[in-house]
């Protein structure tokens, strides 16, 4: 293969040297966390083993949090500078989101079933904020997939990305808000009582779960990007072929 | 580079189909939320403490609600109706005590001091559980036939001893100084 076609094959990936290293401390870093979270991570007097569910679902829950505010940012700069980068950063985020708000509300209702003696409950402020979060992100992810005008479709899917940021602060703070009104517990990373080796291990879990959101960024927005400039390419061969077929057919027949 | 041309520059051609999918989707997101939105203001008082429950004893009649308070340790009585379990205690909150029937097993965390959240409707007349007095003892009792634990989120384990055994001695004279014994 000549320089050239190596530079080519380069540009079309979507990995690089940094990416694959992240990668593997993913993968590492969720090896450590299955190790630290099962065999060094104390059971809890009351909850004992179930409490072992808090190294998933508090990160998953924080990235949520992370992913959407990046979504509300590229969405607020689409609408703002239009600028292109930020809108394939916010449907990137969002999509990356939506996965780590399910694995949250997944997480919470297996957690519950032993904790508070239900998978869910309709009443429960945290929990159906939550649950309004993930569709409203369903609902941008649906609007982006709807087709038509690009531009268009970006500054509608924009502005149900600004619309879900608001319900942001009202999901991190319904437990405070509520607190004598609702059945979830006040945060645990920053008012819980945690033994160290607890503390510990949801950090860890935390900057595992960052480090693959990272990964899956970078990946996911390099696609989008591709995606684009082969939607741009394609249409530029389009048109150049058409203006072949106009030159040919305004040629004097002999 | 393309805008000197003409004609202009064919869009993507999308089927009916595949338009519609992502349209229905948002319609249904639209639907469940406004839905899910209303829910959550019509029951924004998602339950009513023990004081407050007792304070609209009248009001609420034989109507359902849900009522939260901490079991009382030595109020704790389980039995059988029939063949059915049945576990009484009373709970407190705000200075005020409900006895409380609960239909049914109880929850797997559920213990003395941790508050419960359960639904039920206000009785009036003795708990028809044999050896139950309850702590309220006022001729009302709250029959529940659902029962969830309202953890906090302490997480600890029996390596710090000390502090348990204080917290144990402090949870023990809590309930000893509402019981009476």
């Amino acid at each position: 293969m000549t320089q050239t076609s190596e530079n080519a094959t380069a540009r079309t990936g979507t990995g690089s040297r940094f990416t694959f290293w992240l990668g593997v401390a993913v993968i590492a870093g969720a090896v450590a966390l299955v190790v630290l979270g099962f065999f060094a991570a104390p059971a809890d007097d009351e909850q004992r083993d179930a409490v072992r569910m808090i190294f998933v679902h508090v990160p998953s829950a924080l990235l949520t949090y992370v992913a959407f505010s990046m979504t509300a940012v590229g969405s607020l700069m689409w609408i703002w500078k239009r600028s292109l980068w930020w809108d394939i950063t916010a449907h990137a985020a969002a999509e990356i989101g939506v996965i780590f708000c399910a694995l949250t509300l997944f997480t919470g209702s297996v957690w519950g079933r032993p904790t508070w003696n239900t998978y869910w409950d309709w009443g429960d402020v945290r929990l159906v904020t939550t649950l309004i979060l993930f569709l409203i992100m369903i609902g941008y992810l649906s609007i982006r997939a709807s087709g038509g005008d690009e531009e268009a479709t970006s500054t509608r899917a924009a502005v149900v990305g600004l619309v879900a940021a608001v319900n942001l602060p009202i999901v991190n703070r319904s437990v405070e808000w509520w607190f004598d009104r609702t059945l979830h517990q006040k945060s645990s990373l920053t008012d819980g009582n945690l033994e160290d080796m607890t503390l510990f291990t949801l950090v860890v879990g935390i900057a595992v779960w960052a480090a693959f959101f990272l990964w899956a960024m970078i990946h996911r927005f390099r696609i989008a990007w591709l995606e684009r400039e082969l939607r741009v390419g394609d249409l530029d061969e389009a048109i150049i072929e058409r203006r072949a077929e106009a030159l040919h057919d305004e040629s004097p027949v002999l | 580079m393309t805008d000197d041309l003409a004609p202009q520059a064919p869009r993507p051609v999308r089927s009916g189909r595949r338009r519609i999918v992502p349209m229905l989707i948002g319609v249904g997101v639209i639907v469940a939320v406004v839905g899910l939105v209303a829910n959550l203001v019509g029951g924004s008082l998602f339950f009513y403490n023990a004081d407050e429950a007792v304070e609209r004893r009248v009001e609420l009649g034989d109507e359902r609600f849900t009522l939260q308070g901490a079991p009382i340790g030595c109020s704790i009585i389980e039995g059988f109706n029939g063949e059915d379990p049945v576990v009484a205690f009373s709970v407190t909150f705000g200075g005020e005590t409900v006895d409380i029937v609960h239909f049914g097993d109880p929850a797997e965390l559920f213990q003395p001091d941790v508050p419960v959240v359960l639904d039920g409707a206000w009785i009036e007349g003795d708990a028809p559980v044999e050896g139950f007095d309850g702590v309220a003892d006022d001729g009302w009792y709250f029959a529940s036939d659902r029962m969830r634990v309202k953890h906090d989120n302490d997480y600890k384990n029996d390596e710090d001893y000390d502090q348990r055994l204080a917290e144990s001695k402090a949870a023990s004279d809590a309930s000893a100084a509402v019981c009476g014994t």
